[in-house]
């Protein structure tokens, strides 16, 4: 699965492709020190060219507004070749026009980073998103590229990053584990610059842009702010007068311990637990897949009791697919339904497994969506839901509906490529009068691809495709959360929040 | 004259017994193209399915029972008149219809027994159509004055199709409605003379080989209706001798027979469509006046025989009685319903759905695409769509774009309307596994549905559970609309019969046949709600409350016509 993602990151050094468009010098200055270029350039502005600066933008949004159209840097581009804020300021327009619906939470060494036209567009697409449901959650379109990266980060963190985006690495605590090994490729390869210590250094300076690329690639876990947190707190704890070498030591020694207590062990203890919960006879229902809960699973196959699974499955990631291969590889007995026949998968079910994104301080269970379905059902069906989770997926966030919180992912992902194919029929019924989409491309193509339903879809007003990652499950519907520390009901995960947090 | 004389004569065994040839269509390879959504994996990769086909005798027999597997059989023996025809379409609705202008009832019958066990005519609408267009059909060519005669006849045809496809209930419903309009023709037109219970006894009784093999489903799940305070069950195997022997005289009213046939062609040519339906044409009535009043009483069960003695009298005693025409015309006013209860229901729309509501729906159905435009004439709302992925989300996400279903509809013109997007109304698809997520900004819920039963509760695409039970668990009220025809006096005593399983391959792709051969893929079509979750019928009948369908129900069918 990683070699796409190898050989793009094999591309990587010469991140600042996009600096080759520019003027030699802007560009030199642009990527050698995007920092104090971009802190630079408001001072260097007089008042009046502020004003127009502010004028253009504004002008900018406008015509964005309107025309529904193109991104206005390509209207201004040509004609501001002079002059590195006149750069800055066609650079700055498109990023505000994206992050217009949150305040603007780019990172300096981030925003230096213009946007690849690919990226607008979808920037647009999701602009005619926010709205009625999840337009607080709308914020900057997923990075799918490397293009634009800032050259700190690290290669290693640039190809976990495209990871992240296509779904290959997935799952809260495989995604925590992968940063935390993604981080000690980085912290080996580091050096403190003269002048400051590695304390103070590395984690404002030289972290913080691999966080953000990150982040733009997909939205953080709660697993992995858990982590950053923690790491942030031993670099922090770390003498300064400590030889960087031995620091350096020091720092990935912790990494490793951290991975292996509240992962590896966390994990084995999880498992040995929650296995022997499934007794004979017992149906075990879970939903998509866990790598826990699989673990759990083959643990008591291993241990020779007889039990079926039902897997649970739904759109667009058919993760329990997987799942469900390797355990009917193992020679459990496995039923495959989708998310619309789970009324049906419960009835058959005993007992009721669940992964967990996170478990919040309410109690409740943050996690892929679909699952608040399941156990809702269950619930009724008075089968016992038990759901499997380490504690550094514990957080003290709290949420009460699914909506206040949430990732939003691309729209396009809600139809797969068949879906689209088998649309495809439906064009000659399209209405005529859609949007000007359709017809600039009906006359142009006489073959449709699928890539013209999205089109379809795109360029009609009111349909809109809607797709998050989470959801909340009522505490009341979950009888027992199995963590390292034991099994406890949900209403103790705050009290197991601070134990594992303040040790 | 003589050639209609044999033709009635022979007409009693040959749908008995069934060894009338049919015209196997075997050559044409798109009648064995098996687009059977409940395929299994096993029979999928059994290679010759249709090859083989059953003697043409054991149609009448043919059990499907409740075990998904046994719908797989296919019968071939299909009189696929299309066929022959220059316009190659695929075999589904229309084609049936076409078909049935220019063929005889009783291979229509096959015909469309055929279509339904291989899935080509499949969904309530469709079904109710094609039901009520092959009922005009029999009983177009039903020759002969004997009202139960009549009736034995539709019911005979009625239990070999829901025989067929026990599941799409709404092929027993019209049926049903069609036995029902025979009984109102002759209660008025036996007049002052009857009785309040004339009508109840007259129960032409089931043939004996049939309680044999009758459907398991038919069997378990009808037998029992509140409705029928014990009217049924309690019909002594004498009463069905003698009645059997009284149907059995039609030789001994030639005369009737004569004069009847005047009316007819001269010719097995179709009644329906030629002059005679020039004269029976009903004005466009509105369909609530099709829908009959308050037939309910059970008392005066006694009358049994006396009642049959009656019913033979009356076609003695009225020769200008033209029962067959007045059923045909009931029958026109059951097309006529089928046909409005889309708008009807869309026309009560205002009442429910008020400004900036946010409203949550499923599957691509076409009455509540209507409902919803009907309303955004004059409000602004939003729809959330769950696409029922993987049975419904091609039709649905075309019906979202297009506006309309790309197959099963009949008058593909007329039937045009534009998508909601396009009134203004924001419509956002979600994934079903969404549903919980988003019903906390959701103001109501509206269901399609594929029946509902006497009980209140209904069967719907899959996925209608989660979405009624995450509903009710916010508190946000459930609406389910459903047409008059859907509603069906079956009680659920066993749900799972009645939801059908659908082809695996759309879950799981059979490419994938590594998985494919080790995992057990299940594809339920349908699910059955229970009444509790749901707050409102809406029906072309008004808004109705859950508990209150029986007494709809009771107006619709007879009591004695529950067992078919």
């Amino acid at each position: 699965m990683s070699e796409p993602v190898v050989d793009e990151a094999a591309q990587a050094p010469p991140a600042p492709t996009e600096a080759a468009n520019k003027p030699p010098a802007q560009a030199k200055s642009d990527a050698t020190n995007p920092k104090p270029a971009e802190a630079g350039a408001p001072k260097k502005l007089s008042p009046a060219e502020l004003k127009k600066q502010k004028q253009a933008e504004k002008q900018a949004r406008r015509a964005q507004q309107k025309a529904g159209g193109e991104p206005p840097t390509q209207q201004k581009g040509p004609p501001q070749k002079d002059g590195q804020k006149q750069q800055k300021d066609s650079k700055q327009a498109p990023k505000d026009d994206k992050s217009r619906p949150l305040p603007v939470r780019r990172r300096p060494s981030q925003s230096s980073v213009p946007a690849p036209k690919d990226l607008k567009k979808e920037a647009k697409k999701d602009w005619k998103q926010v709205g009625l449901f999840f337009g607080h959650l709308y914020s900057q379109p997923r990075q799918h590229s490397m293009v634009g990266a800032s050259k700190d980060v690290h290669p290693a963190v640039l190809s976990l990053g495209l990871q992240y985006s296509s779904y290959t690495v997935c799952g809260s605590t495989a995604r925590m584990v992968a940063m935390l090994l993604a981080f000690k490729a980085v912290i080996e390869s580091y050096q403190t610059p003269v002048g400051t210590s590695l304390a103070r250094h590395l984690t404002s300076h030289h972290l913080s842009p691999q966080i953000d690329y990150l982040r733009s690639c997909r939205p953080l876990s709660i697993s992995m702010g858990n982590a950053i947190r923690w790491l942030k707190d031993i670099i922090i704890k770390i003498d300064p007068s400590t030889p960087e070498a031995e620091a350096k030591r020091e720092l990935l020694e912790e990494i490793d311990m951290f991975i292996r207590e509240r992962v590896t062990a966390a994990d084995k203890l999880i498992r040995d637990l929650a296995a022997t919960k499934i007794e004979p006879g017992d149906v075990i229902l879970t939903y998509a897949s866990s790598s826990i809960v699989e673990q759990t699973i083959l643990q008591a196959h291993k241990a020779g009791v007889p039990f079926s699974v039902i897997i649970v499955d739904s759109k667009p990631l058919f993760e329990g697919k997987q799942l469900a291969r390797k355990l009917a590889n193992r020679g459990i007995n496995v039923r495959y339904y989708f998310i619309t026949g789970v009324s049906h998968a419960v009835k058959d079910a005993t007992k009721v497994f669940l992964g967990a994104h996170a478990m919040m301080s309410n109690g409740r269970l943050y996690s892929r969506v679909g699952t608040a379905l399941v156990s809702m059902l269950a619930n009724s069906h008075s089968l016992p839901v038990i759901v499997l989770c380490e504690s550094v997926k514990f957080t003290e966030k709290v949420a009460l509906d699914s909506i206040v919180g949430n990732e939003v992912a691309p729209a396009e992902e809600l139809l797969s490529e068949s879906e689209r194919a088998a649309l495809i029929p439906l064009k000659s019924q399209l209405p005529q009068t859609s949007s000007k989409a359709d017809d600039k491309t009906n006359p142009e193509e006489t073959k449709t691809g699928t890539s013209d339903v999205l089109k379809w879809i795109e360029g009609s007003d009111n349909l809109h495709h809607l797709q998050v990652l989470y959801d909340v499950t009522p505490a009341q519907y979950i009888n027992m959360v199995i963590t390292e520390y034991g099994s406890l009901p949900p209403s103790s995960v705050p009290v197991v929040h601070r134990l594992s947090t303040n040790t | 004259m003589p050639s209609e004389d044999s033709h009635s004569l022979n007409f009693l065994p040959q749908f008995t017994t069934r060894e009338a040839p049919l015209s196997l269509n075997k050559s044409s390879g798109k009648n064995l193209r098996t687009e059977n959504p409940t395929a299994n994996f096993v029979l999928r990769s059994s290679p010759k399915l249709g090859t083989t086909p059953p003697p043409p005798s054991r149609q009448l027999h043919l059990t499907p029972s409740a075990s998904k597997i046994t719908d797989t059989r296919i019968s071939i023996c299909s009189v696929d008149r299309m066929t022959q025809g220059a316009v190659a379409v695929a075999p589904g609705l229309s084609s049936f219809l076409k078909s049935l202008k220019t063929t005889p009832a009783d291979p229509s019958v096959e015909h469309f027994i055929s279509l339904l066990k291989r899935r080509q005519i499949r969904n309530s609408r469709p079904c109710a159509i094609a039901t009520t267009a092959l009922m005009l059909r029999v009983v177009g060519e039903f020759k002969g004055r004997d009202a139960a005669k009549l009736m034995e006849r539709i019911r005979q045809v009625g239990r070999r199709l829901t025989a067929a496809q026990p599941r799409e209930v709404v092929v027993g419903n019209i049926v049903r409605r069609v036995l029902g309009l025979v009984r109102e023709v002759l209660d008025e037109n036996v007049g002052g003379d009857t009785n309040g219970g004339f009508d109840t006894g007259r129960n032409t009784p089931t043939q004996p080989h049939d309680s044999m093999t009758r459907p398991t489903l038919a069997s378990s799940i009808s037998t029992f209706s509140p409705l029928k305070h014990a009217a049924v069950e309690p019909m002594d195997a004498s009463l069905h001798q003698s009645d059997m022997s009284e149907s059995g005289e039609l030789p001994k009213r030639p005369g009737l027979l004569t004069s009847h046939t005047s009316y007819a062609p001269a010719s097995a040519a179709p009644l329906v469509n030629s002059l005679f339906g020039l004269f029976s044409q009903p004005t466009d009535t509105p369909s609530n006046a099709s829908t009959p009043t308050g037939y309910t009483s059970p008392e005066g069960k006694s009358a049994h025989s006396l009642n049959l003695e009656r019913l033979a009298d009356l076609s003695k005693s009225q020769p200008n009685l033209d029962l067959r025409a007045e059923v045909m015309d009931g029958i026109k006013e059951l097309q006529d319903e089928l046909e409005q209860s889309d708008e009807q229901i869309a026309s009560v729309a205002l009442e429910h759905i008020h400004s900036n509501e946010i409203i949550l729906t499923h599957t691509a159905s076409t009455t509540v695409q209507k409902f919803l435009l009907s309303a955004a004439r004059k409000r602004k709302f939003t729809v959330v769509h769950a696409e029922t992925y993987p049975h419904d989300n091609t039709a649905t996400h075309g019906i979202l774009l297009t506006g309309r279903k790309r197959e099963g509809h009949v008058h593909d013109e007329e039937d045009q309307w534009k998508p909601l997007t396009s009134v203004g109304i924001p419509v956002y698809v979600i994934p079903d596994s969404h549903v919980f997520a988003i019903m906390s900004r959701v103001n109501k819920v509206i269901l399609a549905t594929h029946t509902v039963l006497a009980n209140g509760g209904l069967v719907a695409a899959a996925g209608a559970h989660m979405i009624a039970k995450a509903a009710k668990e916010h508190q946000t009220p459930v609406v389910v609309l459903s047409g008059v025809y859907k509603l069906s006096p079956v009680y659920p005593f066993d749900i799972d019969e009645l939801i059908e399983y659908g082809d695996a391959g759309s879950v799981v792709p059979y490419d994938d046949g590594e998985f494919v051969d080790k995992v057990d893929v299940e594809n339920p079509l349908y699910d059955y709600v229970p009444a509790d979750l749901v707050d409102l019928y809406i029906t072309n009948l008004g808004g109705h409350a859950p508990s209150y369908l029986y007494r709809i129900v009771a107006d619709h069918y007879r009591s004695e016509d529950i067992t078919l």
